[in-house]
């Protein structure tokens, strides 16, 4: 979507992520507030609108978290559900509220718990009109047949594999929202449970709770709120995920070309511009594949990107500075919101510990969403983000 | 009175997707939409392409070529660990994504496969779901 008028972030929050006691609508409160605070507001009625992705928690999860703010009552609440994408989705709308012109002010929430009903070694139930979830699919094996594709055609290990996840997580060492975080060897990848070959345990992102929140508003509100860093939305992008039941390539990804080619266009800012970026590192090969497809190097170059350090800080790009899902864990609704809340902080130089430098003027953040039958994902979203001070 | 008694769940997963013969033999079913030809499989109706509602019901090739595959050791309930499933790639343009007959390990990409039934989980009430499968070519 072209942005019709100029749209900024003026604060963000996020909570720790990890295994909380407390239920996703408290955690959803927790950024939300921080987020709110963060763009100077200290009263309930600022805000004009709000968006509040969840996926597996229930129904009218955004009044659930709102109502105890004072926010209810005077303006639409909004609940946004596509799996793993409803965070950025959530975002993306309030984003679309403010450069219409409905609103000046727009809240983007993104909230999960799993763990208080999900078990640990479990995964989501299919739906019986799933016929490949019929069939025995789980996400982590969609994943894995990818990789087996990649490691097939490209001579790829579960060793170069593993490198994703040593790289995000000493990136998340010093990194207090993050998990999972530190040292850990190839060995030590490669020697875990094995969940969906080649995908060991430490391959995959931990189920998670947590939540992130945005607060988007016009130009004239950030004069308004005294906001000293706006970051200026330069391109948001929503894609649904194409059908497919014929041959075709798996080691690309069509739903994330596509949007990041709409992103780079809308924004006109190519990926050789982009400082960082946290993407959809769900399973480590996700995040070799997206470096492909996101055109930060060219296709069958994503192993010699990640090699030559590309990847990593004083490299490129810095692909998942924050840690990633490989770090932090994926609340499914939460992720997306919680990604942008992470590139804001990195823009801002406010990342002690884990601050890339030069502080990045560009940032990308990305979250593909669902394993519907038929389709790599349902849904994909894109933001761009730039400082202009 | 209303029947309050559980529903039955299902042992065959689905009379749209394969038929089996009386002697055993077990055949996929393609759906040509008669107005713009369009193959698929599963059956989409109305026809993604054409929203065209009639289709001609055509058995597909037993043999196709595995694109992918994964052994899968963490599962919803109602899955035996471990079990391994694929994408296979028929003659005809069609991509299927069906669980594997044979031990984990033993497939790789490229391997010919054929078309078999059997149990792909077991359903709510104990009882197996017999479906389509491909096992590795004789």
């Amino acid at each position: 979507m072209k942005l019709q008028r100029e749209v900024y972030i003026a604060g963000v929050g996020e909570t720790k992520f990890g295994k909380h006691e407390l239920n996703y609508d408290a955690l959803g409160r927790i950024a939300a507030l921080q987020a709110l605070r963060d763009s100077n507001i200290n009263r309930p009625n600022v805000v004009q609108s709000a968006y509040v992705a969840n996926a597996t928690n229930g129904l009218v999860t955004g009044q659930t978290v709102l109502k105890d703010l004072g926010m209810c009552g005077h303006m639409p609440i909004i609940n946004v559900e596509s799996a793993c994408s409803a965070g950025g989705m959530a975002v993306h709308m309030a984003i679309r509220d403010v450069a219409t012109g409905f609103a000046e002010v727009s809240l983007g929430i993104g909230c999960e718990n799993h763990t208080l009903e999900l078990q640990a070694g479990t995964t989501f139930k299919p739906s019986i009109s799933d016929i490949e979830g019929m069939q025995g699919s789980v996400m982590t094996g969609k994943y894995a047949l990818r990789a087996q594709r990649y490691m097939y055609e490209t001579g790829a290990t579960i060793e170069d594999l593993a490198m994703i996840t040593v790289k995000n997580r000493r990136h998340a060492t010093n990194n207090p929202f993050a998990w999972f975080k530190g040292e850990i060897s190839v060995e030590q990848v490669i020697g875990s449970r094995m969940v969906a070959s080649p995908l060991t345990l430490q391959q995959c992102c931990g189920i998670a709770d947590g939540a992130g929140a945005v607060v988007v508003c016009s130009a004239e509100m950030v004069k308004k709120l005294g906001i000293e860093k706006p970051i200026r939305v330069a391109g948001t992008v929503v894609q649904s995920g194409p059908y497919h039941n014929r041959p075709r390539d798996i080691t690309g990804d069509d739903i994330t070309e596509t949007t990041s080619e709409q992103l780079y266009h809308e924004s006109g800012i190519g990926p050789e511009d982009i400082d960082i970026v946290e993407l959809h590192d769900a399973f480590t090969i996700s995040e070799l594949l997206y470096y492909e497809c996101m055109g930060l190097c060219a296709k069958g170059e994503g192993l010699k990107y990640l090699r030559d350090g590309n990847a990593t800080y004083g490299g490129k790009c810095v692909v998942s500075p924050r840690g990633g899902m490989l770090s932090y864990g994926h609340p499914i609704g939460a992720s997306g919101a919680a990604q942008i809340a992470a590139n804001v902080k990195q823009m801002r130089g406010q990342c002690p510990g884990y601050q890339v430098d030069p502080i990045p003027r560009v940032a990308v953040s990305h979250v593909t969403g669902g394993g519907l039958a038929g389709t790599e994902h349902a849904a994909c979203t894109m933001h761009m983000l730039v400082s202009d001070w | 009175m209303a029947d309050n008694s559980p529903k039955k769940d299902i042992t065959f997963f689905h009379p749209d997707l394969l038929d089996i013969s009386a002697d055993g033999q077990a055949c996929l079913k393609g759906y040509r939409c008669k107005s713009c030809g369009q193959l698929d499989f599963p059956k989409l109706s109305p026809c993604p392409n054409c929203w065209g509602e009639e289709f001609e019901v055509v058995p597909l090739s037993k043999t196709g070529r595995l694109y992918s595959v994964t052994d899968i050791f963490i599962a919803p309930a109602g899955m035996a660990t471990p079990y391994s499933f694929g994408y296979v790639d028929l003659p005809e343009n069609l991509r299927i994504f069906a669980q594997l007959e044979g031990p984990p390990g033993s497939f790789k990409c490229d391997d010919e496969v054929e078309l078999t039934t059997g149990t792909i989980r077991m359903n709510r009430d104990g009882l197996p779901i017999t479906s389509y499968k491909f096992k590795k070519t004789n």
